[in-house]
């Protein structure tokens, strides 16, 4: 899956998770930590996404990533889109 | 040193909120029914499971959190947000306030639609079912919502747990821990397992009534056979009385009793329940003689309504008048013990004790059973019984304000 499509998940369940970013913008330079997601909603909304994507990837491999938009580079790259 | 109570939250099947439980308690609607909530389907070829089901509680939580909040804990938030204005604990220093939370295995029927909705797609498990399988997630969504910041715990002890927990926090009150802790008897949220674990050990009826649910549930009434759940929760603000302003008390704790009979089933016992009664009537100064009225655990179970009425016997209760909540309620298993010291306040404040449904033919006639007419009664003295099962026995004495 490309990361394009993986970005719009993320944001699906970003928006699904933390209701209060419902209309809130949100870009893929923007920080999970900048828009008010706490660690647990973060493992929320990547564990939600992987299951859309079809990954199975232990949570630790995936704690690089500086931004939404290099999160969705990652799982791109492991889900060989 | 009595306790003083100064504030009552409370769901059950007639709505949330003291207005639906003083029409559930003096108006004895039928509320029993087929339990339709997921996860409540009996075996197949086999009737459904009968109780009490309460409307969804009002939202006091924001989205963000209610969405993963369990029923149990949507219900106490409820409850807590009735007591808290009640009682004006804004008034009181956060880090002065504490939380009893009574309950085991609160959200047992959530967590058997998890396993099933999660068993071929377990690495997918949300991570947030880490914290969410614990009873004490109730008293994080409650600390968070609202400013308690003394102590917050659960406390289990079957269908004695409201009642336990209620004991619990006298004493941390009497130690001086707080100034003010709020007693939540949570919501047991049981799913088609636990009911028919229960259906089968033969204490969850109701086979004779099974297509007439509003005669099903008939506690101390010759033709009962067997307890019916029904969803209920309710908390309560505890204060040292010296603590409050003499009008802000609704009824004071002034005895308790808890004995372990040394028993691991649901087996009762008459020795400890008189045990437990005596040591309340002790701590409280009293004897059964200045006892006049006595909420029963009243279940409705054979077994159970027996030895309750050989322990009224044994303690010479014939003068006092004698209801079931449950009889209208159904069994709220943890919630009990709060949800009837709360029947107990609100009918003290009345002055008259609500209806027993159901009670056409008592077991012993020679008891003051309040029938289904209800009846006027001042109370000066209560007596409340909560028993659960692994031996447990309690009296709790409650003094007018």
């Amino acid at each position: 899956m490309d990361s394009e499509r993986i970005f719009g998940l993320l944001v699906a369940q970003i928006r699904d998770t933390v209701p209060d970013l419902e209309t809130h913008p949100i870009a893929r330079g923007d920080v999970l930590a900048d828009l008010g997601v706490d660690s647990m909603e973060r493992s929320e909304i990547i564990l939600a996404a992987l299951e859309e994507i079809g990954l199975k990837v232990p949570m630790v491999d995936l704690h690089g990533p500086r931004n939404i938009g290099e999160l969705a580079d990652l799982l791109a790259a492991k889900s060989g889109g | 040193m009595d306790i003083a109570i100064t504030g009552i939250g409370v769901g059950c099947g007639a709505g949330h909120g003291k207005p639906a439980f003083r029409h559930a308690l003096f108006d004895a609607p039928d509320l029993f029914g087929v339990l339709r909530r997921e996860g409540r389907e009996s075996p197949a070829d086999t009737p459904p499971f009968l109780g009490v089901e309460m409307p969804d509680p009002p939202d006091i939580l924001p989205p963000r959190q209610a969405r993963t909040a369990s029923f149990s804990a949507r219900a106490a938030l409820s409850s807590l947000a009735e007591v808290w204005d009640q009682a004006g604990l804004d008034a009181v220093a956060p880090e002065r306030i504490g939380l009893i939370v009574g309950g085991t295995n609160l959200m047992a029927r959530e967590q058997a639609l998890a396993l099933r909705a999660y068993s071929d797609r377990l690495v997918y498990v949300p991570p947030r079912h880490g914290h969410m399988f614990l009873d004490t997630d109730i008293c994080g969504l409650c600390t968070a919502a609202f400013a308690i910041r003394g102590f917050a715990r659960t406390v289990g002890a079957a269908s004695a747990s409201g009642a336990v927990a209620i004991i619990s926090a006298t004493e941390a009150l009497r130690a001086g821990a707080v100034d003010a802790c709020i007693v939540i008897g949570a919501m047991q949220d049981p799913g088609a397992h636990d009911l028919q674990a229960l259906r089968a050990m033969g204490a969850m009826g109701a086979p004779h009534f099974a297509d007439s649910p509003g005669r099903a549930c008939r506690p101390m009434d010759r033709d009962h056979d067997g307890f019916l759940y029904g969803e209920a929760c309710a908390a309560l603000v505890l204060q040292r009385s010296g603590d409050v302003d003499d009008g802000a008390i609704l009824g004071r704790l002034l005895g308790a009793g808890q004995v372990a009979d040394g028993t691991r089933g649901p087996e009762p016992c008459s020795a400890a329940q008189v045990q437990a009664a005596e040591r309340a009537l002790a701590e409280a100064g009293l004897t059964a003689a200045d006892i006049d009225y006595v909420s029963g655990h009243a279940t409705g179970t054979p077994a159970g309504d027996a030895t309750e009425i050989e322990t009224y016997r044994s303690l010479g209760l014939g003068h006092a008048r004698i209801n079931a909540t449950k009889s209208i309620t159904g069994h709220p298993l943890s919630a009990a013990g709060v949800v009837e010291v709360a029947a107990v306040l609100m009918q003290m404040a009345e002055g008259r004790l609500h209806p027993t449904r159901n009670l056409e033919t008592p077991l012993d006639p020679d008891f003051g059973w309040v029938g289904p007419g209800g009846a006027t009664h001042a109370i000066n003295h209560a007596l409340k019984f909560s028993f659960g099962f692994g031996g447990i026995s309690t009296a709790l004495i409650i003094g007018a304000p």
